[in-house]
């Protein structure tokens, strides 16, 4: 809890455990929620009644806020997404908001500037224009 | 995790999972958030009988998804409420409450059956079930639930414009 006073997603503070868990965008969580669902629809006769009311509102959540619903685009994105040395959050933040242009994915996850791995302009952009090709395809 | 004996046979390593789901699935935390699903059993220890009661606790480790907000981050979120003190907004299991001294000057509250926040020339409008891009500037966690504060006043924030619905 001593960290929360430093905690500051846009300079990826977000603590040790974060950073080294993985994180998974709102379509994977989608795929991993759906799925367990459907195993709780076959092995009980009311699966409403046996998840939380936290997995019901996750789930509605994560459906609607899914950029991409075809399981093999959701691997694309991530794959593309892994080969620019992101780190788990700021690969998620940005295939979950899918910004448009740099100067937006630069606001929605400013750390990608700010580490110096060099990330310039430029791999930004190639990296954006990457993932809207997978959206158009889907 | 402890398990009553009346739960030992065949069905142990089943029970306790399904207990496991049950007791941990829902829960949050300051540390991790809230806990949405169990994804796996890693491992699951010996039992060890308490003294006195015949209760066994088995040490479990398990996977599972969790949501935690982090200060700072920018997420999507949904209207569930407008008032003239601002607007509150669900991600998920998550409450979010954006004030109206943080949402864009030009963004009017307006009352009626449908409140909502509008521009001057109305062409943006927020109101229950709008979504909406907002950054979390901080949270709260209690025992049952995590709450935010957010803020829509930054660049690129605001309601999605998704064209696809249009």
């Amino acid at each position: 809890m001593s960290g929360e006073e430093e905690e500051n997603a846009a300079e990826l503070k977000i603590g040790d455990e974060f950073l080294k868990a993985k994180c998974l965008m709102n379509c994977e969580v989608s795929l991993i929620l759906e799925h367990k669902y459907e195993q709780l629809q076959q092995t009980s006769d009311d699966p409403t009644n046996s998840v939380s009311q936290v997995f019901e509102k996750s789930l509605q959540y994560v459906k609607r806020f899914s950029r991409y619903k075809n399981p093999d685009a959701v691997r694309q994105v991530r794959e593309i997404l892994a080969r620019y040395q992101l780190a788990e959050f700021e690969l998620c933040v940005l295939g979950n908001l899918c910004p448009e242009t740099v100067e937006e994915a630069i606001a929605m996850v400013p750390s990608i500037k700010t580490r110096g791995r060099a990330q310039d302009d430029e791999a930004i952009e190639k990296m954006l224009n990457d993932l809207s090709l997978i959206k158009k395809f889907e | 995790m402890q398990l009553h004996p009346r739960y030992f046979g065949r069905n142990l390593r089943d029970n306790l999972v399904s207990k496991l789901m049950k007791d941990v699935e829902g829960t949050c935390s300051g540390r991790h958030g809230f806990v949405v699903a169990v994804t796996g059993i890693e491992n699951i220890g010996k039992g060890l009988i308490r003294d006195g009661t015949g209760f066994v606790t088995f040490p479990v480790k398990y996977q599972c998804v969790v949501f935690r907000p982090f200060k700072g981050e920018i997420l999507e979120a949904v209207v569930t409420m407008v008032n003239k003190m601002g607007f509150f907004a669900e991600a998920g299991p998550v409450q979010i409450f954006v004030s109206n001294h943080l949402i864009p000057d030009d963004m009017e509250f307006q009352s009626g059956d449908m409140p909502n926040y509008t521009t001057s020339d109305g062409s943006v409008k927020i109101q229950k079930d709008s979504e909406v891009r907002l950054k979390i500037i901080g949270t709260r966690v209690d025992a049952t639930e995590i709450f935010c504060i957010g803020t829509i006043k930054d660049d690129f924030l605001g309601v999605i414009n998704d064209p696809t619905t249009v």
